[in-house]
Order: C-alpha cells, then structure tokens, then sequence
C-alpha cells in the first residue's frame, strides 16, 4: 500500500503520520524527544500550562522545536471554562508556531472528561479567529457535527478516560461520529495497546493520539515505535477493505426453499 | 475511640468513621477483594489500612505507585511554604508557634514579603504556599489579602494555609489570586480536639471543618485537606478524612483536592503525641489513599525525613515541598526564629531534583499559567 498519497489533511497541511503524540507524563525531556523521533508522528501535543513564557526553548520544548518534521499543537488542558481556553491560546500564539491548537477542557480534575458547552464555545470562538481547532470531546455525534460546523479542522472524540488505559470502549458512538463526519476524527484518550490503535484504524478513525501508552511503559521509545506500526497495518487494512463480518454457512434447509419452485398456476 | 462525648461538638454523621473501624482485621480474601474492586470505598479504605503489613505493603505500593503514574505521569510536582507571620491566638497543645510558647513574634512586612518572594521565584519555584497563624491583629484577613496580592503577581498559584474564615473573605482572596486553601482538621475526632486546642477561636469544631466549603463556594479552585496524624486514632482520623474528601468531591465537582499527611514531631513544648505513627504505618495509610482516591493529589511536606520522602515519591505522593525553611523570613536569609516545626528533609531545592531524576522523576514547577486564569472562576457547586 503507497501511504504516500494517504495523507491525513488538517487545514491546510497534509500529515503521512496518523499517529499523534502527547508529551506529558515522561521522566525527562529526553526520554520524550526519543519517543516522539521512535513514533514518526508529525503532530505532538503540549500542554500550554507547562509553557515558560519567561523561557520559551526550556527542557520541554528545545528537542521538539529542534525536530524538523514534527509540528507543536499546543493544548488548553487545565482550562475549566472556554474564557481560560481561548485565553490560554491567545496569550501563547507567539509560542506555538502553528496554528493548530487542541481544545482542551475538563472542569473536573479527577477523571477529566471533556466540557462539551465550554469546548464548543471555545472551538467556536478560536475557528473564528483563524485557528486550525481540534477540539477534544466526549464520543457525541451530533457534538461533532456541530464543532464541524464551527469551523474545526478534526474533532477527538474520546476511545475512553485520559490515562485509563480500556481502549475503545466508545467503538458503538465513534461508529455513528465517523458515519457522518466529513472532517477527521482523531480517537484522544484510553488507548493502552496497539492493538487498540490499529483497530481504531481499521474502524476509519483517521488517526489516533496517544500519551499516557508510551509514557507509561516500560521502554517508551520502543512504545513509541510499536504504535506507529500499529496504526500504520491498521490504516493499511481499512485502505486494503476488510473482509464482511458475519457471513453465515448456508443452512442445509434453507428457510426460502419453499421459494424455489415454479409459480403454482 | 469514642465520638460521642461529654463534647460540645459531634462528627457529621458523613464524616464518622465508627461504622468501619468496628469491621474485624481483614483476612488476605478480604484484602484481595479490595485489591479488586473497581470501586473503593470505606470498607476498601480501612480494609487496606489494617492489610497486615507482612504480606500486604509492597502489594500496596505497587498498585500505589501505578495508579500514581497512571494519573500524574512520572512527575512530581513542587511547591514551596512561606511563613509570614508567627503570631497566633491559637492554644494549640502541639504547636511550637501557640500562643503560650515563649516564641520570639514576627511578621512579615511588604518589603520583606517581596524579597522572600523574589527569593523563592529565584530557586525556580512558580507555586507557593502562604501560612500564618490563627487570625490576630497582626495577621489579619486584610494582611493576608495583601499577602496575596504580592504573591499572585510573582507565581502562577498561590495557596493559603491560616484560619477558617467567612465566604465572602474566601471570595476576596480568590480574586486577589489564591488558587488554593490548605486547612488541616488537625483531629475529625471532637474529644481531642477540645482537648489540645485549648483556646481561642480554633477551638470550634464545626468552624473549621465547613471551612473547605466556604472556600470552595468563595470561588477558590483547590483545597487541601489532611489530619494531624498522632493526636487522636490515626484510623478513626484517616478515615474520616477520607470521609470527607469523598463527600466535598461529590458536592464540588470542578474543584481540585489534595491530600497531606502532617505526622506530629517533637515541637517546641515538648509535646509527646498520644499516637504515634510508624514511618511503616504512615506509608500503609499512604498507599490506601491513593489506591482508593486514585485521582486525588497527594502530598508529602519536609516535615518528614529525606529517606522516607525518597521512597514515597512517586510512589502515591506526587506533590512535594522541597527547600523548606518554617521559620518567618527564612529565604532571604535574615530569619533567628525557631520554626513552628523542624524541617527534617534539609536539602535543598536542587538536591531533591537530582535525587527525583536519579527515580526517573520529572521534577513539575509550573503546572498552569495565571495569564490564562479567568478572573472569577465559576463556583462549580451543586447545591444539595
């Protein structure tokens, strides 16, 4: 399969790499640097709360600026409401170099699902102020199709909670997001395996982003690397058409034989 | 144990332990069952609390240690106190800055303020915490507001550890930039607390522990709990706090809580705690508030010993002080009183990150930026 002319486009730019990554939870700056090089992704995620305005090429974000293949979407996560959001995005623009710009808002730090009243509000307001916005959401259709709407360039609907590690436990409503999106959706959050990002692949999500994955395992880079060939079969297989499921044996008495037969006169 | 008493004040029946303190010493099929529920609750606390140690406590900080990297990532993050005044009405028995204690007084002016607060931004730190004693003229609401004022212009958040105060006073320092509000309960049991608060306005009960409340419904976004373990059963008090944790959660879901763990040390006054806690016991209780609050940040102060900080690091507490002086002025050098407790983890801020690096842990010194933060944060209460 030639993934060469399978881009994924956000706005304006085309991406080869599906796989996006997270820059949070690492032991260090360096073990982040080479899991990020380890994943070929294209687009990385930093969290704006973690930005040094005072000292912008700090620990975190020198070995990302210093990769030339790799695009820095900032997030808003900590923001509680859409005024912090939109706040946080503005006052970091200079920071960012791109501008894509990952809405991120939950109200509630202990299991951190998304705001979707105050994220649309801020995906409304940032879309209409020329950002590329990709709003991170909970798995809701017609949310999704209502931040398209809005202007957004993807939408992130959640394959379950931040750092829970239980896959796609949305797989039933990303079926109906994916069904009407013309925009793609990126599954944000859950996944613990590639397997899981394959099978969102294969589902035709359009990407996956994962953090806490490769972060939290035992060898990162090597995580890293592992999910990039993950989503790159499972991308393949949905490209290559995936056999039908269910197609049932024949019985030995059909239930249409009476049907057979010639038209009785 | 006994909450009911000849005390004026009684435990909210929310709050009281007693029905799971009464449950027998839990077997290794009850404490496997714990281990596997998906949803922790005081019979699963108190059920890890009391796992036999033997068998149990490398288990438990195991499944700590997970859960902690699960939620906060291989990080931890640092926070610096900053005694402003050691005044204090309180008659505290414990305490080395009561009111009795022939303790040289000093506050903090605000030009002192500013250079220990340019002090510790120099160290590196961007959160700091504010503390003084319980409300006197010379540490009044008015004083800490400025106190704030000054602080919020310099760090990114800025918490406040001193005495209960009205809503409406919450309210003012939420908007002068307090992002959080530390206040121990000391003691959820009500016997003990009349007995070693021994005047003056600390000594109601009831006051200080809706205090959480008021600062949450002022509009103030964090709030730190936590018992002063050794004044009264460390079960009954770690169980009421987690009580009490769980129940603010459900009412103010947008807030962030912490949890501490202040163990009672040899203070001025030589006060001898009633019950004292092992460094193996404090660890036990440690690991089952993380393991049933797996969300909750948990904290660990220089009051405790560097070896013991070491090994707890990342391993359930993921938020630490690092650097500490606990005396007034203790930054810019010029401090020569006693501090209200003694520091026991001496090292300095660079030293305790070499040694979370040498863990594998990032060392976190700005977690949000207050450029961002809305001026008035919503209340997020859900009235009951």
């Amino acid at each position: 399969m030639n993934h060469e002319n399978d881009t994924l486009v956000l706005g304006d730019r085309a991406y080869t790499s599906r796989l996006l990554l997270g820059t949070g939870k690492f032991a260090d700056a360096d073990v982040m640097a080479r899991a990020v090089a380890a994943s070929g992704a294209q687009i990385v995620t930093v969290a704006l709360r973690r930005f040094d305005r005072d000292r912008p090429n700090d620990a975190l974000l020198a070995p990302l600026l210093a990769m030339d293949d790799v695009t820095l979407m900032p997030n808003t996560s900590g923001a509680r409401n859409a005024e912090e959001a939109i706040q946080a995005a503005r006052i970091a623009r200079e920071l960012c170099g791109s501008r894509l710009v990952k809405v991120e808002i939950h109200p509630n730090p202990r299991h951190l699902m998304p705001d979707a009243i105050e994220t649309y509000e801020a995906a409304r307001v940032l879309a209409a102020d020329g950002w590329l916005v990709m709003p991170y959401i909970p798995p809701d259709p017609v949310l999704a199709k209502r931040l398209e709407e809005a202007g957004c360039v993807s939408v992130m609907p959640l394959g379950a909670a931040i750092g829970s590690g239980q896959g796609l436990a949305s797989a039933e409503l990303l079926k109906i997001i994916l069904r009407e999106a013309t925009i793609p959706v990126i599954v944000d959050a859950g996944l613990r395996a590639p397997s899981q990002a394959a099978a969102a692949l294969e589902m035709g999500c359009d990407a996956v982003l994962v953090n806490t994955a490769v972060a939290d395992a035992g060898d990162p880079p090597a995580m890293a690397a592992a999910f990039a060939q993950a989503v790159a079969a499972g991308r393949s297989a949905r490209r290559a058409g995936l056999m039908p499921v269910g197609t049932d044996a024949q019985a030995s008495s059909p239930l249409t034989a009476f049907l057979q037969g010639g038209e009785r006169a | 144990m006994n909450a009911v008493s000849a005390s004026t004040s009684r435990i909210p029946p929310e709050l009281d332990p007693q029905t799971w303190l009464a449950l027998p010493l839990p077997d290794a099929r009850a404490v496997a069952a714990a281990l596997a529920t998906e949803e922790p609750d005081e019979t699963t606390f108190v059920t890890l609390a009391r796992a036999e140690p033997a068998r149990w406590l490398e288990v438990l900080a195991q499944r700590a240690q997970a859960l902690t990297r699960r939620q906060f990532g291989r990080t931890i993050q640092l926070y610096a106190p900053l005694y402003l005044s050691n005044y204090c009405s309180g008659g505290c028995a414990y305490c080395g800055f009561a009111a009795d204690r022939s303790q040289v007084r000093h506050r903090l002016e605000p030009d002192e303020i500013a250079r220990e607060l340019a002090a510790l931004k120099e160290l590196g730190f961007e959160q700091v915490l504010l503390l003084t004693g319980e409300h006197t003229p010379h540490a009044d609401f008015v004083y800490l507001r400025e106190g704030v004022r000054a602080a919020a212009r310099l760090f990114h958040e800025v918490t406040v550890e001193a005495f209960p105060m009205a809503a409406d006073e919450y309210r003012a320092l939420a908007e002068a930039g307090c992002t959080g509000v530390t206040i121990y309960q000391e003691t959820y049991d009500p016997e003990a607390y009349e007995r070693f608060h021994r005047w003056g306005p600390k000594r109601d009960y009831a006051a200080r522990l809706e205090a959480p409340s008021r600062a949450l419904a002022g509009g103030v976004a964090s709030v730190g709990l936590g018992a002063l373990l050794g004044l009264a059963d460390p079960l009954a008090d770690a169980l009421a706090l987690f009580r009490h944790v769980r129940a603010l959660q459900q009412r103010f879901w947008r807030a962030a809580f912490s949890v501490s763990f202040p163990r009672l040390r040899p203070e001025a006054g030589g006060f001898q705690a009633p019950y004292p806690v092992s460094d193996r016991w404090l660890a036990q209780l440690i690991f089952a508030f993380r393991i049933c609050l797996p969300e909750t940040t948990l904290v660990l102060s220089t009051r405790e010993a560097p070896a013991f900080r070491d090994g707890l690091a990342g391993v359930g507490v993921n938020r630490m002080s690092a650097g500490s002086r606990t005396t007034v002025g203790g930054y810019d050098g010029h401090a020569e009183d006693e501090g209200q407790f003694a520091v026991s983890d001496g090292r300095d801020v660079t030293a305790f990150c070499a040694m979370l690096r040498g863990r594998g842990l990032d060392p976190v010194f700005k977690n949000w930026d207050a450029a961002y933060r809305s001026v008035l944060p919503p209340p997020g209460e859900v009235s009951a």
